[in-house]
């Protein structure tokens, strides 16, 4: 290739790949701004736009298991994604670092658990956590938060392993090395050199690992209990008598909250002047 | 390392455990099942006779049928998010203002944190006949068009919902190359495409792995995401799995059905490796020889 | 928004205003009088006597738990029964029966739910897996408000565990733009989904209400084990009505009907109700009963034989069994809950589209109960088969 042809692709290429960019987040959020206009509608029906008010955002008010069951998978989600990252992220540390015998049998594992049908996690996890829970006592296991935090936790430890692994391995250890020559404690290595390595992945998983958790229907229909019906299985349970557009307003409020949280982070951090790795780090709040 | 007297796996414990207690031992329980049979009308499972004669009842066309057309479905949607969301996870690593990346990456997620159905309901306003799009198609003089409950709305579904999974694990694996590496190579003489191809995207080639896998795996199990949209050209052979277990409560079957659709998935994941390993081979030359020069 | 004035019920003196507020508040025109109630005093009082059942009508627990289907109960009534009788209500939901079955018998007793709403066919396996308490009818006199037509089901002959909550029926409901013709049997329907709605047709997505077209349509008995006519059904199903359908959509109410994504589609008659009422152009759809043969599902209020506040769960039972409250829970989920005489009192608050809510003598005598019997195995196979060859 000449040098020319090189100059004239470049600016090409940087124009078209920030154009994709704002497609493909297009496409993301196409029916989320749907939603977002629905959620005004007076009608009796999410699906069928009548008229303009705020009606569906009374109800909030009105109807107490709304908010409940938006709190169940809040909760619910913070607490499996953190869980699921640290669990995750030592493992994917492991795998990355430590290969040995072991690795193959672990990433057997974490393959069964990723391609596991959710369906078959509900069946079986319900009568354990029972058995656990009734048979030897372990009344943590009575908890609802704690039932649906163990069903979501499953899926993303593997998630957060794979990404974590991938993200390290083959990265020379020289750092982590030089650091233990040096004789750093094992723990100031990883702190200070391992994770801050790691971080975008540990990032990723951790969003992810909440994105799974917000939107499990299945394992958490099986697992809850009394009083901790999560947002996804109110949901799918009240299409039975169709959705109503406060099902939208639920949706819009959370949006809104999640863009305003994430506005103010973009400031702070546009203040401080920090790079990628550091604004990663302080979302991930390590 | 030499510090650490713990064993090479030590940091993997605390997953081990986790995923031991709450996916081996009540996974396997349910997998025993498979062995027994459905005892009566109001029985879901019992195993005081054993046998293999449930998954000769798995292994019937209907489900061979189903497997592959899920296969098509899965294979389609995974290539489609990977072309789809390559340059975008592309983009966000290397080319966009660093300070954004974060924000960025949390911008892919949050459409997915309002609620499978709900996005659903936003989707159908926009295709439906008489939606969103046909009223933007017909206004600029285009046809209406209806595209709902085709094989093309089956892998916008599939496509939309598991976008984020192609484009993080990207993401990751392409900001973990490093502008130096890639300042070095256009400074050894190698133009912008040569780099891309013999240092970029070796060194992201285990996050694409793992994106693909990410994709694949799941989809292969999943039967919800592909009919929402795509009516009955989304089934999918995870429906025959639910069906056992919920509506015939027939846990023994199910289980076999879970335990066969587990063992051909794997399998279908390792032909699709095998295949990625084949057709990157020229890649992972250069990748040694990046890897030489930066270990050096 | 209604006259206030004009509101004129019986009930306790101390009801009457939460009723009026709540029935102005949805805007009804008016309900009329004339429906005697001794609503709220009956659970409190004690019927002593047979000493078998928990619930004795004492002291009423201060909390209940519901467990039933998502958004299925007017919240003004939840409210009225808390602040009138004190049970703070938690209010849980499935998506399935058997997800709730499967709940149930793995907690082995320790659900912590007390009111569950099992759909009819299913109460048999409940009883027999024996996870519902058996009614202590004495402390809910207001199943007499409870039409006979809609007790004594088959699943639960003499009501010891269960009374309607809901109940409704299949059909379809067709686009005249596309279907102009007019269509009154399954047999019709099959001849429609092969010709002017093919590719645009959804039918229900349950094994047995798929089946059900084809024995509904033939006269053959919708719980039949022959397997000669499973056989019949499954050919015909496979070669006929595969080819055309487009989706297995159990809420076409919900979405497709005022969206019109498709022409021709089996549907139950308050969802029917629901699409057809909200679509931007009613008079597009025709809803159709099914004929000449179809069937009758019901939801039932029970109590789980683990219940942690019986006493509660006995008195709501009675309590939202009261007259006066069936209209609001009829105008909130469309569908009817077998009251007595409750078709005028919402023909009187001004609920449209009543045909599709009640039905007539004739009509209801060809409604059939299910059952799950030896053939579901048989209905799912033929259910994955359809979904093959409808995806192929």
């Amino acid at each position: 290739m000449s040098a020319t042809s090189n100059r004239i692709r470049r600016p090409l290429l940087d124009r078209l790949l920030p154009v994709w960019a704002v497609l493909v987040f297009a496409f993301l959020f196409a029916p989320i701004i749907v939603i977002v206009v629905y959620s005004f509608n007076t009608g009796r029906l999410l699906s069928s736009f009548t008229s303009f008010g705020i009606e569906s955002f009374l109800a909030l008010f009105e109807k107490p298991v709304l908010l409940d069951a938006v709190m169940v998978s809040l909760r619910t989600g913070a607490i499996a994604a953190v869980l699921a990252t640290v669990l995750g992220t030592l493992a994917g540390i492991a795998l990355a670092r430590r290969t040995g015998k072991w690795t193959a049998w672990f990433v057997g594992l974490l393959v069964l658990v990723s391609v596991t049908p959710e369906i078959v996690d509900a069946i079986s996890l319900l009568p354990w956590l029972v058995f656990l829970g009734q048979d030897l006592g372990l009344s943590l296991f009575n908890d609802g938060t704690v039932r649906l935090v163990v069903g979501h936790s499953l899926f993303s430890v593997a998630v957060v392993s794979y990404i974590v692994r991938a993200r390290l391995v083959g990265l020379p250890a020289n750092l982590e090395e030089a650091s233990a020559d040096l004789y750093a404690p094992p723990l100031r290595t990883f702190r200070k050199i391992t994770l801050p390595l790691a971080m975008p992945a540990v990032l990723a998983g951790l969003l992810l690992s909440f994105t799974f958790s917000l939107d499990n229907t299945i394992v958490s229909s099986f697992v809850q209990v009394s009083g901790a019906t999560p947002w996804p299985v109110y949901v799918l349970s009240a299409l039975r008598g169709g959705l109503r557009p406060e099902i939208a307003a639920v949706s819009t409020i959370m949006l809104l909250l999640t863009l305003a949280a994430l506005a103010v982070v973009a400031l702070v951090l546009r203040r401080a002047g920090d790079s990628s790795t550091e604004i990663a780090r302080t979302i991930a709040g390590g | 390392m030499r510090n650490l007297r713990l064993p090479g796996f030590a940091l993997a414990i605390p997953a081990w455990v986790w995923l031991a207690v709450f996916f081996i031992a009540p996974v396997g329980v349910v997998f025993w099942y498979s062995f027994g049979y459905k005892p009566g009308l109001f029985g879901t499972h019992a195993n005081d006779k054993l046998s293999l004669d449930r998954y000769l009842e798995v292994l019937t066309p209907t489900f061979f049928d189903t497997f592959v057309a899920t296969m098509w479905i899965a294979l389609a949607g995974t290539a489609l998010c990977l072309v789809i969301g390559g340059p975008v996870a592309y983009w966000m690593a290397v080319k966009s203002p660093p300070a954004w990346r974060g924000l960025l990456l949390a911008l892919v997620l949050v459409p997915f944190w309002t609620n499978f159905l709900v996005r659903t309901i936003g989707w159908q306003v926009i295709l439906a006949p008489e939606g969103w799009a046909s009223q933007a198609a017909q206004a600029i003089g285009l046809p209406a068009f209806d595209i709902l409950y085709t094989r093309a709305a089956v892998l916008l579904g599939v496509v939309y919902n598991y976008l984020p999974l192609m484009i993080l694990p990207l993401y990751v694996a392409f900001d973990r190359v490093g502008e130096p590496l890639r300042e070095a190579s256009r400074d050894l003489g190698a133009n912008r495409l040569r780099t891309f191809w013999r240092v970029t995207l070796p060194l992201a080639r285990p996050g694409i792995i793992v994106g693909v896998l990410l994709v694949y795996i799941p989809l292969m199990g999943d039967y919800i995401t592909a009919t929402v949209l795509g009516g009955a050209k989304g089934n999918m052979v995870g429906q025959m799995v639910a069906a056992q277990f919920q509506t015939a409560q027939n846990w023994a079957l199910g289980s076999a059905m879970a335990v066969t659709l587990i063992l051909v998935i794997v399998l279908s994941a390792g032909v699709v490796g095998a295949l990625l390993w084949l057709v990157s081979w020229p890649m992972r030359r250069a990748n040694r020889l990046v890897l030489g020069e930066v270990g050096s | 928004m209604a006259a206030n004035d004009d509101v004129r019920i019986l009930a306790s003196r101390a009801a009457a205003p939460i009723v009026r507020r709540e029935l102005s508040r949805r805007g009804f025109l008016a309900v009329a009088g004339g429906v005697g109630t001794t609503m709220l005093l009956a659970a409190c009082t004690t019927p002593g006597g047979d000493p078998a059942p928990a619930a004795t009508g004492g002291t009423l627990e201060n909390a209940l738990s519901i467990y039933t289907w998502g958004d299925y109960d007017a919240p003004e009534v939840l409210e009225a029964f808390t602040s009138e009788k004190g049970p703070r209500i938690t209010l849980d939901s499935y998506g399935s029966n058997e997800e709730m079955i499967a709940k149930l018998v793995a907690a082995k007793g320790t659900s912590g739910y007390d009111i569950i709403v099992p759909t009819g066919v299913f109460i048999p396996q409940l009883i027999e897996n024996g996870l519902l308490y058996k009614l202590n009818r004495d402390l809910i006199p207001n199943i007499e408000h409870v039409d006979e037509a809609y007790l004594g089901r088959v699943w639960d002959p003499n009501n010891e565990y269960s009374i309607c909550k809901a109940w409704g029926t299949t059909g379809f409901v067709y686009d005249k733009t596309v279907i102009q013709r007019e269509l009154k049997t399954w047999d019709d329907f099959f001849d429609a989904a092969k010709n002017e709605a093919s590719g645009k047709t959804s039918v229900l997505d349950d094994p047995v209400e798929i089946t059900g077209i084809y024995y509904w349509a033939n006269g053959i008995d919708w719980d039949t084990t022959d397997p000669a006519e499973i056989d019949a059904a499954e050919k015909f199903l496979l070669e006929e009505l595969a080819p055309h359908i487009s989706a297995f959509d159990s809420y076409p109410g919900g979405a497709a009907i005022p969206q019109a994504t498709h022409a021709l589609m089996q549907v139950w008659n308050g969802d029917a109700r629901l699409g057809i009422m909200n679509s931007p152009d009613p008079d597009r759809w025709q809803w159709v009963l099914g004929s000449p043969a179809t069937e009758l599902w019901m939801d039932n209020w029970a109590i789980s034989a683990s219940a942690p506040h019986p006493e509660a769960a006995h008195a709501f039972l009675n309590f939202v069994l009261d007259p006066e409250y069936a209209v609001a829970q009829i105008d909130y989920i469309g569908y009817h809950t077998g009251a007595k005489g409750i078709e005028q009192m919402a023909e009187e608050a001004g609920l449209g589209m009543l045909d599709m809510v009640f039905f007539t003598p004739e009509q209801l005598a060809t409604m059939q109960d299910g059952e799950i019997n030896e053939a579901q195995e048989r209905n799912v196979e033929i259910w994955n088969k359809l979904k093959a060859a409808a995806g192929a």
